[in-house]
Protein backbone atom coordinates (compact mmCIF):
# COMPACT_ATOMS: atom_id res chain seq x y z
CA UNK A 1 0.00 0.00 0.00
CA UNK A 2 1.29 3.38 -0.98
CA UNK A 3 1.95 6.23 1.42
CA UNK A 4 -0.88 8.56 0.13
CA UNK A 5 -3.54 5.51 0.19
CA UNK A 6 -2.27 5.01 4.01
CA UNK A 7 -3.17 8.57 5.02
CA UNK A 8 -6.78 8.86 3.28
CA UNK A 9 -7.32 5.13 4.62
CA UNK A 10 -6.18 6.74 8.35
CA UNK A 11 -8.62 9.87 7.37
CA UNK A 12 -11.75 7.89 7.03
CA UNK A 13 -11.43 5.83 9.69
CA UNK A 14 -10.98 8.68 11.84
CA UNK A 15 -13.39 10.37 10.21
CA UNK A 16 -15.81 7.48 11.09
CA UNK A 17 -14.84 7.43 15.16
CA UNK A 18 -15.82 10.96 15.04
CA UNK A 19 -18.87 11.02 13.00
CA UNK A 20 -20.18 8.06 15.20
CA UNK A 21 -18.79 10.15 18.72
CA UNK A 22 -20.66 13.11 17.16
CA UNK A 23 -23.71 11.11 16.45
CA UNK A 24 -23.58 9.26 20.16
CA UNK A 25 -23.50 12.74 21.98
CA UNK A 26 -25.74 14.82 19.76
CA UNK A 27 -28.79 11.92 20.32
CA UNK A 28 -28.06 11.44 23.47
CA UNK A 29 -31.64 12.02 25.55
CA UNK A 30 -34.04 10.89 22.11
CA UNK A 31 -35.51 7.78 23.34
CA UNK A 32 -38.82 6.01 21.56
CA UNK A 33 -42.65 6.70 23.33
CA UNK A 34 -42.36 2.56 23.88
CA UNK A 35 -40.36 1.12 26.70
CA UNK A 36 -37.72 -1.53 25.97
CA UNK A 37 -39.97 -3.63 27.67
CA UNK A 38 -42.80 -3.38 25.56
CA UNK A 39 -40.50 -3.34 22.39
CA UNK A 40 -39.02 -6.72 23.74
CA UNK A 41 -42.34 -8.25 24.54
CA UNK A 42 -44.05 -7.30 21.30
CA UNK A 43 -41.19 -8.31 19.52
CA UNK A 44 -41.41 -12.14 21.12
CA UNK A 45 -44.76 -12.62 21.38
CA UNK A 46 -46.46 -9.65 18.80
CA UNK A 47 -49.31 -9.09 20.98
CA UNK A 48 -50.11 -5.31 20.17
CA UNK A 49 -49.07 -5.38 16.49
CA UNK A 50 -51.26 -6.63 13.82
CA UNK A 51 -51.31 -6.14 10.45
CA UNK A 52 -54.40 -6.90 8.06
CA UNK A 53 -54.70 -9.52 5.94
CA UNK A 54 -56.25 -8.11 2.77
CA UNK A 55 -59.14 -7.04 5.05
CA UNK A 56 -59.93 -10.60 5.66
CA UNK A 57 -58.35 -11.37 8.93
CA UNK A 58 -55.35 -9.65 11.55
CA UNK A 59 -52.51 -11.43 11.46
CA UNK A 60 -49.18 -11.50 12.68
CA UNK A 61 -46.66 -9.44 10.90
CA UNK A 62 -44.45 -12.28 10.31
CA UNK A 63 -47.35 -13.74 8.35
CA UNK A 64 -47.07 -10.67 5.84
CA UNK A 65 -43.38 -11.09 5.82
CA UNK A 66 -44.30 -15.47 4.99
CA UNK A 67 -46.05 -13.82 1.69
CA UNK A 68 -43.75 -11.46 1.10
CA UNK A 69 -40.94 -13.67 0.87
CA UNK A 70 -42.94 -16.43 -0.71
CA UNK A 71 -43.82 -14.22 -3.39
CA UNK A 72 -40.19 -12.59 -3.98
CA UNK A 73 -39.01 -16.44 -4.15
CA UNK A 74 -41.61 -17.48 -6.54
CA UNK A 75 -40.88 -14.67 -8.88
CA UNK A 76 -37.48 -15.30 -8.60
CA UNK A 77 -37.87 -19.04 -9.58
CA UNK A 78 -40.52 -17.97 -12.27
CA UNK A 79 -37.80 -15.51 -13.87
CA UNK A 80 -34.86 -18.19 -14.09
CA UNK A 81 -37.53 -21.07 -15.24
CA UNK A 82 -38.01 -18.99 -17.97
CA UNK A 83 -34.62 -16.62 -19.18
CA UNK A 84 -32.21 -18.88 -17.67
CA UNK A 85 -32.53 -22.67 -17.56
CA UNK A 86 -33.44 -22.91 -21.03
CA UNK A 87 -29.93 -21.17 -21.56
CA UNK A 88 -28.30 -23.55 -19.29
CA UNK A 89 -24.82 -24.68 -21.21
CA UNK A 90 -22.40 -27.84 -20.54
CA UNK A 91 -20.06 -25.46 -18.99
CA UNK A 92 -21.48 -23.24 -16.67
CA UNK A 93 -21.19 -19.63 -16.38
CA UNK A 94 -21.29 -18.10 -12.63
CA UNK A 95 -25.09 -17.39 -12.51
CA UNK A 96 -25.69 -21.29 -13.43
CA UNK A 97 -22.81 -22.19 -11.49
CA UNK A 98 -24.75 -20.81 -8.24
CA UNK A 99 -27.89 -22.54 -9.12
CA UNK A 100 -26.32 -25.52 -9.44
CA UNK A 101 -24.45 -24.95 -5.94
CA UNK A 102 -27.37 -24.41 -4.19
CA UNK A 103 -29.06 -27.73 -5.58
CA UNK A 104 -26.60 -30.06 -5.26
CA UNK A 105 -25.78 -28.97 -1.69
CA UNK A 106 -29.41 -29.70 -0.43
CA UNK A 107 -29.72 -32.76 -3.17
CA UNK A 108 -26.57 -34.05 -1.31
CA UNK A 109 -27.15 -33.34 1.97
CA UNK A 110 -29.96 -35.41 1.67
CA UNK A 111 -27.87 -38.34 0.19
CA UNK A 112 -25.24 -38.19 2.44
CA UNK A 113 -27.97 -38.43 5.42
CA UNK A 114 -30.28 -40.23 3.73
CA UNK A 115 -28.76 -42.66 1.26
CA UNK A 116 -31.55 -45.65 0.63
CA UNK A 117 -34.24 -43.15 0.30
CA UNK A 118 -33.91 -38.93 -0.50
CA UNK A 119 -35.74 -37.72 -3.47
CA UNK A 120 -38.53 -36.15 -1.62
CA UNK A 121 -36.30 -35.12 1.16
CA UNK A 122 -34.28 -33.31 -1.07
CA UNK A 123 -36.90 -31.10 -2.01
CA UNK A 124 -38.52 -30.48 1.17
CA UNK A 125 -34.72 -29.29 2.56
CA UNK A 126 -34.24 -27.24 -0.53
CA UNK A 127 -37.78 -25.25 0.09
CA UNK A 128 -37.16 -25.19 3.74
CA UNK A 129 -33.34 -24.09 3.34
CA UNK A 130 -33.73 -21.45 0.84
CA UNK A 131 -37.10 -20.07 2.46
CA UNK A 132 -34.96 -20.18 6.39
CA UNK A 133 -32.05 -17.87 4.61
CA UNK A 134 -34.16 -15.74 2.47
CA UNK A 135 -36.54 -15.33 5.24
CA UNK A 136 -34.00 -14.15 7.63
CA UNK A 137 -32.56 -11.68 5.40
CA UNK A 138 -35.46 -10.52 4.59
CA UNK A 139 -35.14 -8.75 8.11
CA UNK A 140 -32.19 -6.39 7.14
CA UNK A 141 -33.96 -4.75 4.18
CA UNK A 142 -36.77 -3.59 6.57
CA UNK A 143 -39.36 -3.45 4.24
CA UNK A 144 -42.48 -0.96 6.10
CA UNK A 145 -46.09 -2.13 6.64
CA UNK A 146 -48.98 -0.90 8.44
CA UNK A 147 -50.80 -2.48 11.45
CA UNK A 148 -54.05 -1.85 12.34
CA UNK A 149 -53.44 1.15 14.58
CA UNK A 150 -51.92 2.76 11.61
CA UNK A 151 -48.46 2.96 12.67
CA UNK A 152 -45.97 1.73 10.42
CA UNK A 153 -43.30 -0.90 11.24
CA UNK A 154 -40.54 -3.08 10.13
CA UNK A 155 -41.28 -6.60 8.88
CA UNK A 156 -39.84 -9.59 10.83
CA UNK A 157 -37.95 -12.46 10.08
CA UNK A 158 -40.37 -14.90 9.01
CA UNK A 159 -39.28 -17.28 11.52
CA UNK A 160 -39.08 -14.96 14.38
CA UNK A 161 -42.44 -15.66 15.17
CA UNK A 162 -43.00 -18.37 16.98
CA UNK A 163 -45.92 -19.86 14.69
CA UNK A 164 -43.69 -19.71 11.72
CA UNK A 165 -41.25 -21.97 13.85
CA UNK A 166 -43.87 -24.49 15.10
CA UNK A 167 -45.33 -24.56 11.38
CA UNK A 168 -41.80 -25.46 9.89
CA UNK A 169 -40.76 -27.48 12.83
CA UNK A 170 -44.58 -29.93 13.00
CA UNK A 171 -43.75 -30.21 8.95
CA UNK A 172 -40.00 -31.13 9.30
CA UNK A 173 -41.28 -33.99 11.66
CA UNK A 174 -44.12 -34.69 9.54
CA UNK A 175 -41.78 -35.49 6.65
CA UNK A 176 -39.46 -37.57 9.12
CA UNK A 177 -42.78 -39.42 10.05
CA UNK A 178 -43.70 -40.18 6.52
CA UNK A 179 -40.48 -41.23 5.52
CA UNK A 180 -40.71 -43.62 8.42
CA UNK A 181 -44.15 -45.09 7.34
CA UNK A 182 -42.67 -44.92 3.35
CA UNK A 183 -39.38 -47.36 4.74
CA UNK A 184 -40.26 -49.34 7.72
CA UNK A 185 -44.19 -48.86 7.63
CA UNK A 186 -45.78 -49.31 10.93
CA UNK A 187 -42.51 -49.71 12.56
CA UNK A 188 -40.88 -46.39 11.15
CA UNK A 189 -44.14 -45.00 12.31
CA UNK A 190 -43.05 -45.89 16.14
CA UNK A 191 -39.34 -45.28 15.20
CA UNK A 192 -40.48 -41.38 15.02
CA UNK A 193 -43.04 -41.69 17.55
CA UNK A 194 -39.89 -42.49 19.87
CA UNK A 195 -38.29 -39.25 18.95
CA UNK A 196 -42.11 -37.30 20.33
CA UNK A 197 -39.18 -33.83 21.43
CA UNK A 198 -38.63 -33.13 18.11
CA UNK A 199 -40.95 -30.87 16.81
CA UNK A 200 -41.00 -29.22 20.01
CA UNK A 201 -37.15 -28.94 20.06
CA UNK A 202 -36.95 -28.02 16.51
CA UNK A 203 -39.35 -25.11 16.01
CA UNK A 204 -37.87 -23.78 19.66
CA UNK A 205 -34.98 -24.22 18.52
CA UNK A 206 -35.38 -21.94 15.22
CA UNK A 207 -37.65 -19.88 16.68
CA UNK A 208 -35.22 -18.92 19.80
CA UNK A 209 -32.30 -18.69 17.33
CA UNK A 210 -34.06 -16.08 15.29
CA UNK A 211 -35.55 -14.18 18.26
CA UNK A 212 -32.19 -13.91 19.90
CA UNK A 213 -30.82 -12.05 16.71
CA UNK A 214 -33.85 -9.90 16.31
CA UNK A 215 -33.72 -8.86 19.95
CA UNK A 216 -30.68 -7.75 20.87
CA UNK A 217 -30.94 -5.85 17.21
CA UNK A 218 -33.95 -4.25 18.58
CA UNK A 219 -31.86 -3.41 21.54
CA UNK A 220 -29.49 -1.79 19.94
CA UNK A 221 -31.53 0.29 17.62
CA UNK A 222 -34.28 1.02 20.93
CA UNK A 223 -31.12 3.33 22.12
CA UNK A 224 -30.49 5.89 19.00
CA UNK A 225 -27.19 6.27 20.50
CA UNK A 226 -25.98 2.78 19.83
CA UNK A 227 -27.19 3.10 15.69
CA UNK A 228 -24.12 4.33 14.42
CA UNK A 229 -21.65 1.59 12.78
CA UNK A 230 -22.88 -1.47 15.87
CA UNK A 231 -25.91 -1.83 13.98
CA UNK A 232 -23.95 -2.75 10.72
CA UNK A 233 -21.87 -5.55 12.76
CA UNK A 234 -25.12 -6.31 15.00
CA UNK A 235 -26.78 -7.25 11.57
CA UNK A 236 -23.90 -9.35 10.29
CA UNK A 237 -23.57 -11.39 13.44
CA UNK A 238 -27.75 -11.69 14.36
CA UNK A 239 -28.91 -11.76 10.63
CA UNK A 240 -26.52 -13.40 8.20
CA UNK A 241 -25.25 -15.74 10.06
CA UNK A 242 -27.99 -17.12 11.83
CA UNK A 243 -29.59 -17.26 8.42
CA UNK A 244 -26.76 -19.39 7.39
CA UNK A 245 -26.67 -21.42 10.89
CA UNK A 246 -29.89 -22.38 11.21
CA UNK A 247 -30.40 -23.22 7.68
CA UNK A 248 -27.70 -25.97 7.97
CA UNK A 249 -29.09 -27.13 11.18
CA UNK A 250 -32.86 -27.51 10.43
CA UNK A 251 -31.99 -29.08 6.87
CA UNK A 252 -29.03 -31.46 8.15
CA UNK A 253 -31.55 -32.25 11.57
CA UNK A 254 -34.61 -33.23 8.99
CA UNK A 255 -32.55 -35.17 6.82
CA UNK A 256 -30.51 -36.82 10.10
CA UNK A 257 -33.63 -38.03 11.38
CA UNK A 258 -35.26 -38.87 7.94
CA UNK A 259 -32.22 -41.40 7.06
CA UNK A 260 -32.31 -42.92 10.49
CA UNK A 261 -36.03 -43.68 10.65
CA UNK A 262 -36.42 -44.70 6.69
CA UNK A 263 -33.37 -46.83 6.70
CA UNK A 264 -34.88 -50.34 6.26
CA UNK A 265 -33.46 -52.70 8.42
CA UNK A 266 -32.68 -56.72 8.13
CA UNK A 267 -34.86 -58.81 10.91
CA UNK A 268 -32.52 -60.06 13.62
CA UNK A 269 -32.17 -63.93 13.03
CA UNK A 270 -34.15 -65.96 15.89
CA UNK A 271 -31.31 -67.35 17.94
CA UNK A 272 -33.95 -70.55 19.06
CA UNK A 273 -34.54 -71.79 15.90
CA UNK A 274 -30.96 -71.17 14.47
CA UNK A 275 -29.69 -73.42 17.29
CA UNK A 276 -32.59 -76.27 17.02
CA UNK A 277 -31.93 -76.21 13.43
CA UNK A 278 -28.20 -76.48 14.40
CA UNK A 279 -29.08 -79.60 16.63
CA UNK B 1 -57.57 -18.43 22.13
CA UNK B 2 -55.72 -19.01 25.55
CA UNK B 3 -52.07 -20.67 24.21
CA UNK B 4 -49.05 -18.98 25.84
CA UNK B 5 -46.69 -16.94 23.52
CA UNK B 6 -49.49 -16.24 21.47
CA UNK B 7 -49.53 -19.08 19.64
CA UNK B 8 -52.55 -19.09 17.03
CA UNK B 9 -53.45 -22.03 15.88
CA UNK B 10 -54.48 -20.32 12.29
CA UNK B 11 -51.53 -18.58 12.20
CA UNK B 12 -49.62 -21.53 11.81
CA UNK B 13 -51.83 -23.06 9.38
CA UNK B 14 -51.66 -20.25 7.33
CA UNK B 15 -47.73 -20.12 7.62
CA UNK B 16 -48.04 -24.14 6.41
CA UNK B 17 -50.09 -23.02 3.67
CA UNK B 18 -47.42 -20.63 2.65
CA UNK B 19 -44.79 -22.77 2.76
CA UNK B 20 -46.35 -25.80 0.36
CA UNK B 21 -47.12 -23.53 -2.26
CA UNK B 22 -43.31 -22.03 -1.62
CA UNK B 23 -41.98 -25.83 -1.68
CA UNK B 24 -43.99 -26.43 -4.69
CA UNK B 25 -43.56 -23.83 -6.29
CA UNK B 26 -39.88 -23.88 -5.65
CA UNK B 27 -39.63 -28.02 -6.45
CA UNK B 28 -41.04 -27.47 -10.34
CA UNK B 29 -39.59 -24.22 -11.48
CA UNK B 30 -36.14 -24.44 -9.72
CA UNK B 31 -34.91 -27.61 -8.02
CA UNK B 32 -36.75 -30.39 -10.41
CA UNK B 33 -35.54 -28.49 -13.77
CA UNK B 34 -31.84 -27.70 -12.38
CA UNK B 35 -31.84 -31.38 -11.19
CA UNK B 36 -32.80 -32.76 -14.63
CA UNK B 37 -30.92 -30.69 -16.27
CA UNK B 38 -27.49 -31.68 -13.91
CA UNK B 39 -28.53 -35.43 -14.54
CA UNK B 40 -28.25 -34.72 -18.38
CA UNK B 41 -25.32 -33.55 -18.35
CA UNK B 42 -23.68 -36.11 -16.15
CA UNK B 43 -25.35 -38.92 -18.23
CA UNK B 44 -23.29 -36.86 -21.51
CA UNK B 45 -20.20 -36.56 -19.26
CA UNK B 46 -20.58 -40.73 -18.71
CA UNK B 47 -21.00 -41.71 -22.33
CA UNK B 48 -18.15 -38.87 -23.20
CA UNK B 49 -15.86 -41.34 -20.86
CA UNK B 50 -17.24 -45.03 -21.77
CA UNK B 51 -17.03 -43.92 -25.29
CA UNK B 52 -13.28 -42.65 -24.80
CA UNK B 53 -12.33 -45.64 -22.33
CA UNK B 54 -14.22 -47.70 -25.58
CA UNK B 55 -11.95 -46.42 -27.79
CA UNK B 56 -8.71 -46.72 -25.42
CA UNK B 57 -9.85 -49.97 -24.94
CA UNK B 58 -9.71 -51.01 -28.81
CA UNK B 59 -6.84 -48.64 -29.36
CA UNK B 60 -4.64 -50.27 -27.10
CA UNK B 61 -5.97 -54.23 -28.30
CA UNK B 62 -4.88 -52.64 -31.97
CA UNK B 63 -1.25 -51.55 -30.42
CA UNK B 64 -0.82 -55.10 -28.65
CA UNK B 65 -2.00 -57.10 -32.14
CA UNK B 66 0.58 -54.68 -34.00
CA UNK B 67 3.33 -55.30 -31.53
CA UNK B 68 2.80 -58.97 -31.49
CA UNK B 69 2.62 -58.72 -35.47
CA UNK B 70 5.80 -56.97 -35.65
CA UNK B 71 7.50 -59.55 -33.42
CA UNK B 72 6.20 -62.08 -36.03
CA UNK B 73 6.77 -59.97 -39.18
CA UNK B 74 10.07 -62.04 -39.83
CA UNK B 75 8.91 -65.58 -39.85
CA UNK B 76 5.78 -64.01 -41.65
CA UNK B 77 7.74 -62.81 -44.10
CA UNK B 78 9.60 -65.79 -44.54
CA UNK B 79 6.65 -68.20 -44.54
CA UNK B 80 4.91 -65.40 -47.26
CA UNK B 81 8.17 -65.95 -49.00
CA UNK B 82 7.86 -69.77 -49.46
CA UNK B 83 4.30 -69.37 -50.10
CA UNK B 84 4.84 -67.29 -52.91
CA UNK B 85 7.55 -69.01 -54.39
CA UNK B 86 5.36 -72.37 -54.19
CA UNK B 87 3.39 -70.46 -55.81
CA UNK B 88 5.12 -69.24 -58.27
CA UNK B 89 6.47 -72.83 -58.96
CA UNK B 90 2.53 -73.82 -59.64
CA UNK B 91 2.16 -71.51 -61.89
CA UNK B 92 5.13 -72.21 -63.98
CA UNK B 93 4.51 -75.44 -64.09
CA UNK B 94 1.06 -74.95 -64.93
CA UNK B 95 2.06 -72.22 -67.66
CA UNK B 96 4.56 -75.36 -68.87
CA UNK B 97 1.62 -77.42 -68.92
CA UNK B 98 -0.72 -75.02 -70.42
CA UNK B 99 2.25 -74.36 -73.19
CA UNK B 100 2.69 -77.98 -73.83
CA UNK B 101 -0.90 -78.82 -74.10
CA UNK B 102 -0.92 -75.94 -76.62
CA UNK B 103 1.83 -77.42 -78.54
CA UNK B 104 0.69 -80.79 -78.84
CA UNK B 105 -2.79 -79.64 -79.86
CA UNK B 106 -0.75 -77.25 -82.51
CA UNK B 107 0.84 -80.67 -83.81
CA UNK B 108 -2.09 -82.15 -83.94
CA UNK B 109 -3.97 -79.68 -85.69
CA UNK B 110 -1.34 -79.68 -88.08
CA UNK B 111 -1.07 -83.43 -88.54
CA UNK B 112 -4.78 -83.59 -89.06
CA UNK B 113 -4.60 -81.20 -91.50
CA UNK B 114 -2.00 -82.66 -93.74
CA UNK B 115 -3.69 -85.34 -93.24
CA UNK B 116 -6.63 -84.31 -94.63
CA UNK B 117 -5.20 -82.57 -97.16
CA UNK B 118 -3.17 -85.45 -98.00
CA UNK B 119 -6.03 -87.50 -98.06
CA UNK B 120 -7.57 -84.79 -100.45
CA UNK B 121 -4.64 -84.79 -102.70
CA UNK B 122 -5.14 -88.33 -102.97
CA UNK B 123 -8.39 -88.75 -104.10
CA UNK B 124 -8.04 -85.98 -106.34
CA UNK B 125 -5.12 -88.01 -107.93
CA UNK B 126 -6.96 -91.04 -108.37
CA UNK B 127 -9.71 -89.34 -110.07
CA UNK B 128 -7.65 -87.73 -112.08
CA UNK B 129 -5.63 -91.43 -112.95
CA UNK B 130 -9.13 -92.78 -113.56
CA UNK B 131 -10.32 -90.32 -115.91
CA UNK B 132 -6.64 -90.61 -117.68
CA UNK B 133 -6.87 -94.03 -117.90
CA UNK B 134 -10.33 -93.92 -119.17
CA UNK B 135 -9.51 -91.37 -121.71
CA UNK B 136 -5.86 -93.21 -122.61
CA UNK B 137 -8.34 -96.88 -122.74
CA UNK B 138 -10.92 -94.39 -125.08
CA UNK B 139 -7.60 -93.47 -127.36
CA UNK B 140 -6.45 -97.18 -127.39
CA UNK B 141 -10.15 -98.33 -128.04
CA UNK B 142 -10.64 -96.15 -131.16
CA UNK B 143 -7.18 -95.88 -131.99
CA UNK B 144 -6.82 -99.41 -132.44
CA UNK B 145 -10.79 -99.38 -134.05
CA UNK B 146 -9.69 -96.80 -136.42
CA UNK B 147 -6.86 -99.07 -136.68
CA UNK B 148 -8.06 -102.35 -137.48
CA UNK B 149 -11.28 -100.75 -139.87
CA UNK B 150 -8.29 -99.37 -141.64
CA UNK B 151 -6.20 -103.02 -142.01
CA UNK B 152 -9.74 -104.53 -142.82
CA UNK B 153 -10.35 -102.01 -145.66
CA UNK B 154 -6.89 -102.67 -146.82
CA UNK B 155 -7.18 -106.48 -146.70
CA UNK B 156 -10.85 -106.21 -148.48
CA UNK B 157 -9.37 -103.82 -150.96
CA UNK B 158 -6.11 -105.81 -151.35
CA UNK B 159 -8.75 -109.14 -151.63
CA UNK B 160 -11.07 -107.55 -153.86
CA UNK B 161 -8.00 -106.52 -156.11
CA UNK B 162 -7.15 -110.30 -155.84
CA UNK B 163 -10.21 -111.34 -156.71
CA UNK B 164 -10.18 -109.16 -159.92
Amino acid sequence: MSKKRKIISLAVWLGLVFASLIGVLLTNGLESHESIREIMRDAVLHESNKISLFGIMEVNPAVISAFTVTGILLLFALIVRIFVIPKFKLIPGKFQLLLEQLVQFFDGLAKSNSPHRNGFLGAYIFAAGVYIFVGTIFELFGLQAMTTHGFPMALPAPLSDINAAIALGCMSYIIILSGGIAGNGLKGVGQTLKDFSLPISMSFRLFGALLSGLLVTELVYYYTSLSFVLPVVVAVLFTLLHALIQTYVLTMLTSLFYGEVSEVHEPKPKKKKAAAKAN
Amino acid sequence: MGIPLNIDWQQILLHVFNFVILAGGLYFLLYSPVKKFMAKRDEHYRKMDSDANEKLASASALEKEAQARLDNVEDEIKAKRVKAEEELDKYSALQMQAANDKADKIIADAKKAADEERQTILSGADRDIIDMTKSLAAKMVHASTDAAFGQFLDIAERDAQNDK
